[in-house]
């Protein structure tokens, strides 16, 4: 079983419109939505959800007013304001609290605890397309994790081993941090979606140092290559400098925001234009893995 | 030669966890005593930022001279696993511990820093 990442640094250069578009012709190939801060490939997907999972990460402190003897020495060190007097003793504003844990082990009295935090789901689905899907969903202003995205990946990984499907696709999360560290993580090949920009262009480039940094094997795909000629042949010589496997280019379309508005990948928009294109971005992946 | 591997499992036929800060083990054979050992590392799966750095304390407090992984340490691990005398060797994923051992004996692993 082989293990694909999309990745893209920087965000609306495409990466999900190739992904939908790749798990709408894949045989053989679970889907694992890892962009979870912004989780949007079910939108396309249309998942029937079998299976839902509660998912803890971080604490939060909490304080036990019964304890609490209101000295205050919580509020005053505080770095984020998250604590007040409110009434008779001190009370954590939920959304300012970072978690950090210092008022826990300053307290004399041992008065606040830091429980785990449930901030979201994680569900295995089945696609319209009668595919799986392993994706999540947090809550308002939870954040994404490599804890997160590490157990989406597992359960892909483990659901594909119990079908017996050949692929785990991963879609993955933007920015270079620790969610992307974990999507990256164990991957037996990166396809690097980007877009002729200046940012499109620097993003990739700093996400493809923890792509070497891991020694994954990667691919590039330029999207929109025909709005910037001078970019895209700027983005040619640094994948050629590095080793990359250009993989497509394709010029600007509107069919990319016309399917997303309905809903559909772009193969089941324009299967005549689009499933001959995705079959063979999808042969060169599969080749490379081989 | 204390060797650690990262890996799935506790034996020789275990496969290697390709990731490096989420690894599940990290199996150790020292060959001067031909004797085993392994970390159990799956509490890692509780940690939401920073598991990179964990294992690597981790793997600093048994003190190998070689790793042997898959894709390798990211850059806060590496930064700590550069302050020991440790050469890691990658491209070990899809292999059993024993299969990595024996690539990394015949000199088929590729070393990275």
């Amino acid at each position: 079983m082989k293990e694909i990442v999309i990745i893209s640094g920087k965000g609306g250069t495409g990466k999900t419109s190739v992904a939908a578009a790749l798990a709408t012709i894949a045989s053989q190939t679970v889907m694992a939505d890892c962009d979870v801060d912004a989780a949007d490939l079910h939108l396309i997907l249309k998942p029937d959800t079998r299976q839902s999972e509660a998912f803890f990460s971080g604490v939060k402190a909490v304080i036990d007013p019964d304890k609490c003897s209101a000295c205050g020495l919580c509020e005053a060190i505080c770095r984020f304001g998250a604590i007040s007097h409110q009434g008779m003793h001190y009370a954590v504003d939920r959304l300012a609290c970072e978690g950090c844990g210092y008022c826990h082990h300053i307290c004399p009295v041992d008065a606040i605890s830091l429980p785990e935090q449930q901030v979201g789901h994680s569900y295995i689905s089945h696609t319209k397309l009668g595919s799986q899907l392993v994706h999540a969903k947090l809550e308002a202003g939870a954040d994404n994790s490599g804890k997160l995205v590490a157990k989406v990946k597992k359960d892909a990984k483990e659901l594909a081993l119990k079908t017996g499907m050949d692929y785990v696709w991963v879609d993955g999360s933007p920015g270079i941090g620790c969610p992307v560290i974990s999507s990256l993580s164990g991957a037996d090949f990166v396809l690097l979606v980007t877009e002729p920009t200046l940012s499109g262009l620097g993003d990739m480039q700093r996400v493809h140092q923890l792509v070497e940094q891991f020694k994954i094997p990667a691919g590039c795909l330029i999207n929109k290559a025909d709005i910037n000629p001078e970019v895209t042949d700027r983005i040619k010589d640094f994948i050629q400098e590095k080793g990359i496997l250009l993989v497509d280019e394709i010029p600007y379309d509107e069919d990319f925001p016309h399917a997303i508005t309905l809903g559909q990948s772009l193969v089941e928009f324009n299967p005549a234009k689009w499933r001959p294109r995705f079959d063979r971005i999808w042969q060169i992946v599969c080749k490379e893995l081989t | 030669m204390k060797i650690a591997f990262t890996s799935t499992g506790t034996g020789w036929d275990a496969m290697i966890d390709p990731r490096f800060g989420r690894t599940d083990y990290i199996f150790i054979y020292d060959e001067d005593t031909q004797e085993t050992t392994h970390i159990d590392n799956r509490q890692i799966v509780n940690v939401a930022h920073g598991a990179g750095p964990q294992t690597a304390q981790r793997i600093y407090e048994h003190k190998p001279q070689v790793l042997i992984t898959g894709n390798g340490p990211g850059g806060n691990a590496a930064s700590i696993l550069s302050q020991m005398d440790l050469k890691i060797f990658t491209g070990a994923g899809g292999m059993t511990v024993r299969q990595a051992y024996q690539a990394y004996q015949d000199g088929k692993l590729p070393q990275g820093t």
